[in-house]
């Protein structure tokens, strides 16, 4: 079953009652809430994501905390095993909050993997991993990609599996901040993006749905072979310029959530992703040109 | 005064062209060597019974033209890996 299946009410009555047990990738997330605009969400943006039975890696549940608060100015809150991690955010930022706080899952549990703070797409079983800051231009240049051929691995956490040394998917909605919202609505007309949610600590966000190959291939891994760090700059040309590997290699280690965590084998495994990829960094102003360099570079020998 | 390594099953080393990136298991921390230090921590590698910073400025190319000022160079760069637990005096 998919989330697209629930018709109706059900998916509203499943996440107000015994809570949707949402897969994407590796990860079964046991969701519920009484709010309409995470079930609205989760319904628009997760359609093709398989519902799955029984065990359930991690319960949230994203509800409003109680008080008199919660009449005057309401707030959202979520939890995970019934536990705050985050202070309440305005009451529209559900959807939102959920998206964050399933980050955070991933980034602060799965530790059998190396998770990079990194945008990642493939093409032809090969992986493009883009490590960089928020205001980058990352999640953007990473939803352009994803709606020019290269399959959506994830929008913000590489995941490194130290037993085979590639990348496992954990597709999920991509997150667009501020003027990155009309830039993909132009690029990609067809895109499906959530209601955009103003004044987050963010600025103004909106979600984009994942392409359903993407969903639909979520088990199959990639190899590192290139990493890219993007940095948009309004004007500039898209080029990509030589990344020493060593340079490549700190970025790895200075991005990634639980570096320290694997000692050696940490090591280890950036090391073998870095003698894989070829590293460069990359400016664009422009998304459709970027799109191009992309290609080329997926097409060298 | 003479220099050794930490005990070299406490580093994790790959070399990317002429840098070095090494990983020191006993405080956890991952640095970036470019070329002369990285040239340096293998000499000092390879050496069992330690070098003297003179020894190390003249197997890297130190010549009568830097001298001193070389020698210099050596000590501060063995003070650097000192501070990050890579290398100590031996006496």
């Amino acid at each position: 079953m998919i989330v697209g299946d629930l018709e109706g009410e059900a998916l509203a009555r499943l996440l107000s009652g015994p809570g949707l047990r949402l897969r994407t990738g590796p990860v079964v997330t046991r969701i519920t809430s009484p709010l309409d605009d995470v079930a609205h969400g989760v319904g628009l943006l997760y359609r093709d994501h398989p519902v799955d039975e029984g065990f359930a890696d991690f319960h949230v549940r994203i509800d409003r905390p109680a008080g008199l608060r919660r009449w005057l100015k309401p707030q959202v809150q979520f939890r995970f095993d019934g536990w705050p991690p985050f202070y309440p955010l305005p009451g529209d930022q559900g959807f939102p909050i959920l998206e964050w706080g399933m980050n955070w899952c991933v980034s602060t549990t799965c530790h059998q993997y190396l998770i990079v703070h990194a945008a990642v797409v493939e093409r032809g079983g090969k992986a493009l991993i883009l490590p960089a800051p928020p205001g980058s231009g990352k999640s953007t240049l990473c939803a352009g990609l994803v709606h020019r051929g290269w399959r959506l691995l994830s929008d913000e956490l590489t995941l490194l599996d130290p037993g085979s040394g590639q990348v496992m998917p954990v597709p999920r909605p991509v997150s667009l901040k501020n003027a990155s919202i009309e830039v993909i609505g132009r690029f990609a007309p067809q895109s499906v993006l959530s209601p955009t949610v103003h004044d987050t600590l963010k600025g103004s966000v909106a979600h984009m749905k994942p392409p359903v190959e993407s969903v639909h291939r979520a088990l199959e891994g990639a190899a590192p072979r290139w990493l890219v760090l993007p940095r948009y700059r309004a004007g500039a040309q898209a080029r990509l310029e030589p990344l020493p590997k060593g340079r490549a290699f700190m970025h790895l280690v200075e991005s990634a959530f639980n570096y320290h965590l694997h000692g050696r084998g940490g090591f280890e495994v950036i090391g073998c992703a870095i003698e894989a990829c070829d590293c460069f960094e990359f400016a664009y102003g422009d998304l459709e040109e970027a799109a191009t360099v992309f290609a080329e570079l997926a097409d060298r020998p | 005064m003479r220099w050794h390594t930490v005990p070299r099953e406490t580093l994790s080393l790959r070399t990317f062209d002429d840098e070095l990136v090494v990983r020191n298991g006993a405080t956890g921390s991952t640095h970036l060597l470019q070329p002369l230090a990285a040239e340096a921590l293998k000499l000092l590698l390879e050496a069992s019974n330690g070098m003297t910073a003179a020894e190390l400025a003249a197997r890297l190319g130190n010549d009568a033209e830097d001298g001193a000022a070389g020698i210099a160079a050596m000590e501060d760069l063995l003070s650097e890996f000192k501070r990050l637990g890579l290398a100590e005096p031996i006496d």
